[in-house]
């Protein structure tokens, strides 16, 4: 189980630095150096050159690279030249704010779509099950920011019962914490377009494991229905859940950025929002690597999880 | 005092979509206490249903129309859910026939074991866990207490099955219900299991309703039998008056189309023509007469009531038989083709086939920073086979002895680590490009599994016609005429050609497989477990195809099966496998008269016959204990760990075949029967050589 997790990290590390290193150039053919947007479109060629050198964006690319990293193993991912402050600072003030709109909305999502996707198995083929099928196929294919105007128009602007948009006084996650009416929309929003697709997957594994034998022993055994369905079902329809949840925490994070905008709330999609206009150099790679390391880490996070919970794996 | 359960006058339909099955129609049965009751009858006979219509455990839209379930005297009809819970497990426990899938995989056994005893007991968790290591012990699970924190998949299936029956036994129920319960396990495993459960029943006084498709286990276990078709009870008998004087005919024809080990294999199996009727449109009368040979208009019209004189021995039949009879035609060949005849007149010194010292390992890895190979699962180790032009050699043995890895090198789709398989003298795995491709269509396979085997989205015609698409034969038009020749050959109607697999039943689809695999004219056709997964009377019926196509075609065939008497059917020679060693070689006869190892003479004996007599007259199980792992075999003799006349010669030094006369080899230091003086015998001299020069090389 250790030499697992070892080997696994390895690969991930291995697989960080790619991203990096392709994320990297990408961004180099795009812009060599941030120059511009520091100094201006109209700039004098001869402050470019003496900007570049000062900074360090002479040298070759791959000189350049490596030094990113260096840095990046010393937990400097920069500076933003156009907030003026250092991307980790930055990181670390919009980080937690996005941690919490994600996390909240992915308990919220996992709390109704588990039991919601087992009750489809149970009563399959009911009116119940095609209603809740057909209502999650609409909200599947419709985009989160259109999911999240309706909800805007409909419960903040015709009945008034949340904010539009979250309000500039929630800085940390204690105010969003303190101030719950603030975020619900947002999170709302977010949950609903990931109930849709965690109750599918829910339904179908709970489908699987309904027609294997073991939960026709369960029954033999006298249980109830209702403790067929908690001790022996729920963990095993649960185990492919672990790997599409693990899967999904880099969507969260795409998932933010259109909310953010949206809402208005201040996490690392709107930052990154903003450094797309202003082509925020750090800060847009800074971002782009953040999402790759969730995404190993998610993998990484999945596997993991799911050796823990299904000996089968764990004891091969 | 109540019997332990009496079934009278059920009817359970399972509604569909949009249809609805009849699956049982007006049963009756009744098992006294300490009985054992067998109920038998082919896949879809409504037998499972009945089971679980008798716990209300009916799957979706299951529903119970008619009759009455009394256990110990209470009805179970339209009881509420919340009082079956209670009988459940408790007083009437069900095991079923997959111990894999019936298992709960995230769950410990003793969690598994103890929970109906918390649940119907109020036992503490302690308690139950104590209940448990009783119940384990009980089943002769081998050191029960260090099994309770172990998951299913750490056990093999004969002891899974034995968890099954403890978490069955765990509240001493007074009725048990066991639905095929050896079918997924190897004959030596299914000899203890079914012990295990008549040792049980004598001890605790349980009711016992058996159901299976297997004449051969209830022949031994039951007192009475029931036999079921299509939904309907058509005969109840006590075993032996069913055995020697039954009346439904197809109960006749039942016993009758199992091939037997003692029977002489250049005769045809009775089979049954035709398939069950559908049971979402049951045919008026009897249900049987379309595939009667005694039927009659009444038949068609008016179903048979079930009666007869004596109380004890009804059937359902207007015109019923009068025991069992000896019908057995000679195999038919209809014709020789040219392709048979020239492969008999062309043999140019060597044998058509030959396996010289094959070893195949699969390799375990492990590792923290880099998989190593760190050991292997040794499938096959070192088997030498020959096989001549038009003969038929079958392999058996139990799971895991490494047949059917061996038939996959011999069809070129495995590779073997060491050793050489040579066709025509030739060694298929030096061929490159055309000359392999050549001599692919002499090697050609049947699997077992006949819905996982045909292309789903493939009609009939582009399947049988693909090989010989690919090898280049012949033009359009020839192709179709082979096609529609060789349709006709297995039996299939003309329209087939425009079909999809899925629209036909399992035996059909299998004839389509074998027509696949003959359709090149193969020299060597390898048949893995042919008929494993086909009902009885669907089994005779290809059989008797498999043989006359032999026979016509002239093929050399291998035929793999665990079923030593479905081989012993098909071939003219046996090889006996065990655990990747081949361990005795002979002619049929050879090996069910006068086998020399003590493998094979266990295997024979464990094997259920149908035949109660004989069943009955067996002394012991035949195997103790389990197949060892593949990754550390035993030394010296792979089987002494499991041997009765096994001494530490056997450990230290690996027994090399030896020949017994006419071509009989077995691999034992301590064999039944004293080997022949030297290289006598005239049939030893022509195996003799390749087969003990690979037995030097392998030690």
């Amino acid at each position: 189980m250790i030499g697992f997790v070892i080997r696994r990290l390895a690969v991930a590390v291995l697989v960080t630095l790619g991203i990096a290193l392709v994320t990297f150039l990408l961004l180099h053919i795009l812009s060599p150096s941030p120059v511009y947007a520091v100094l201006g479109a109209k700039a004098e060629p001869a402050a470019v050159k003496a900007w570049n050198l000062q900074h360090g964006y002479d040298r070759p690319v791959l000189a350049q690279f490596l030094t990113y990293i260096g840095n990046i193993i010393h937990g400097d991912f920069g500076y933003s030249y156009k907030l003026s402050q250092s991307v980790t600072a930055l990181f670390r003030e919009h980080s937690g704010r996005s941690a919490y709109l994600s996390g909240s909305a992915l308990v919220l999502s996992l709390l109704i779509a588990l039991p919601l996707g087992i009750a489809q198995a149970v009563r399959r083929n009911s009116i119940g099950d095609y209603t809740v099928t057909s209502l999650n196929f609409i909200l599947y294919s419709m985009p989160s920011f259109f999911l999240g105007l309706i909800l805007i128009q409909f419960l903040a602007l015709d009945w008034g019962v949340f904010p539009p948009v979250v309000s500039d006084q929630i800085t940390t996650v204690w105010g969003a914490f303190t101030h719950p009416l603030q975020l619900t929309l947002p999170i709302v929003t977010l949950a609903a377009i990931n109930v849709a697709s965690f109750s599918r997957y829910m339904r179908s594994s709970a489908l699987d494991n309904l027609a294997q034998d073991y939960i026709r022993l369960a029954r033999a055994k006298g249980l109830s229905q209702r403790a067929v369905l908690t001790r022996h079902l729920l963990r095993n329809a649960c185990l492919p859940m672990i790997t599409l949840v693990g899967l999904s925490i880099p969507y969260l994070l795409a998932g933010n950025l259109l909310i953010e905008v949206l809402f208005n709330y201040s996490g690392i999609g709107l930052l990154f929002y903003t450094a797309l206009g202003n082509l925020d150099y750090n800060v847009l790679l800074a971002y782009v690597i953040a999402g790759g390391i969730l995404t190993v880490l998610g993998n990484l996070i999945a596997d993991v999880a799911v050796a823990v919970a299904d000996p089968r794996i764990r004891l091969g | 005092m109540p019997p332990a359960l009496e079934v009278t006058d059920l009817s359970t339909h399972i509604k569909l979509s949009r249809a609805v099955v009849q699956a049982v129609g007006n049963v009756d049965l009744r098992i006294d206490e300490g009985e054992t009751l067998g109920l038998v009858g082919e896949s879809g006979c409504g037998k499972s249903m009945l089971g679980l219509s008798i716990l209300g455990l009916l799957p979706n839209g299951g529903r119970i129309v008619g009759g009455s379930i009394k256990a110990g005297g209470r009805e179970l009809v339209g009881l509420p859910e919340r009082e079956l819970r209670r009988i459940r497990g408790n007083e009437v426990a069900m095991i079923f026939q997959d111990s894999l899938s019936s298992l709960n995989p995230t769950k410990t056994i003793g969690e598994q074991v103890s929970e109906p005893v918390r649940l119907h007991r109020g036992a503490s968790r302690r308690e139950a866990l104590e209940r448990a290591l009783e119940v384990l012990e009980l089943v002769g699970l081998p050191q029960p207490r260090e099994r309770l924190r172990d998951y299913p998949h750490q056990l093999s299936g004969g002891l899974r099955q034995r968890v099954m029956i403890a978490i069955a036994l765990s509240c001493e129920p007074k009725v048990l219900i066991a639905d095929e319960p050896t079918t997924a396990l190897d004959v030596t495993i299914q000899a203890q299991i079914l012990s295990v459960l008549d040792g049980l029943r004598e001890r605790l006084g349980m009711a016992t309703l058996l159901v299976t498709h297997d004449m051969g286990v209830v022949a031994g276990r039951t007192s009475r039998i029931n036999v079921m078709y299509a939904g309907r009870l058509v005969e109840t008998a006590p075993t032996e008056r069913l055995f020697s004087a039954m009346r439904h005919p197809y109960t006749q024809a039942l016993l009758a189309s199992i091939p037997r080990l003692e029977s002489d294999n250049t005769r045809a199996l009775v089979s049954i023509p035709g398939i069950p009727p559908d049971l979402t449109k049951p045919p008026s009368g009897c249900r049987f007469a379309s595939r009667c040979p005694r039927a009659t208009r009444q038949c068609a019209e008016q179903e048979p009531p079930l009666s007869g004189d004596d109380p004890s021995h009804r059937f359902a039949c207007w015109h019923p038989v009068d025991g069992p009879e000896i019908r057995t035609p000679t195999i038919a060949v209809r014709e020789r083709s040219a392709a048979a005849l020239r492969a008999a007149s062309s043999t140019n010194g060597h044998h058509l086939l030959e396996v010289v010292d094959a070893v195949r390992e699969y390799p375990v890895t492990a590792g923290t920073l880099m998989r190593r190979r760190v050991n292997s699962v040794k499938a096959v180790s070192g088997v030498s086979i020959h096989l001549d032009v038009g003969e038929t050699l079958g392999l058996v043995g139990e799971s895991g002895c490494g047949k059917t890895t061996l038939g996959k090198m011999i069809v070129g789709v495995e590779k073997p680590d060491a050793g050489r398989i040579l066709l025509n003298g030739a060694e298929v795995f030096r061929l490159r490009g055309r000359s392999l491709r050549r001599v692919r269509r002499d090697l050609q396979m049947m699997f077992q599994d006949p819905y996982a085997s045909l292309d789903p989205r493939m009609r009939v015609q582009a399947i049988l016609r693909e090989p010989l698409v690919i090898q280049d034969v012949g033009s359009r038009r020839d192709q179709d005429r082979r096609v529609r020749g060789l349709l006709d050959e297995v039996g299939l109607p003309a329209n087939a050609l425009e079909r999809y697999p899925h629209e036909f039943s399992g035996g059909q689809r299998q004839r389509i497989a074998l027509a696949r695999a003959v359709i090149l004219e193969p020299k060597v056709m390898v048949a893995d477990e042919p008929v494993s997964a086909l009902d009885v009377s669907i089994r005779s019926q290809v059989l008797n195809l498999m043989k006359r196509l032999q026979a016509e075609h002239g093929m050399a065939s291998i035929v793999i099966s665990h079923d030593l008497a479905v081989v012993k059917y098909l071939s003219d020679r046996i090889g006996v496998m065990y655990l990747g060693k081949l361990v005795e070689i002979g002619t049929g006869d050879q090996i069910y008269r006068t086998p020399a190892h003590p493998y094979t003479e266990a295997l024979i004996r464990t094997i259920p016959l149908p035949d109660p007599v004989a069943e009955r007259s067996k002394s012991d199980v035949g195997i103790r204990g389990e197949l060892p792992s593949p990754v550390n075999p035993p030394s010296g003799c792979r089987f002494r760990t499991r041997c009765p006349r096994a001494q530490s010669r056997c450990s230290e030094e690996e027994p090399l075949l030896r020949p017994f006369g006419h071509g009989h080899m077995a691999a034992c230091h301590f064999p039944l029967q004293p080997p022949a003086e030297g290289n006598g015998a005239g049939g030893a001299v022509a195996a003799a050589p390749d087969v003990s020069g690979a037995a030097e090389a392998a030690t």
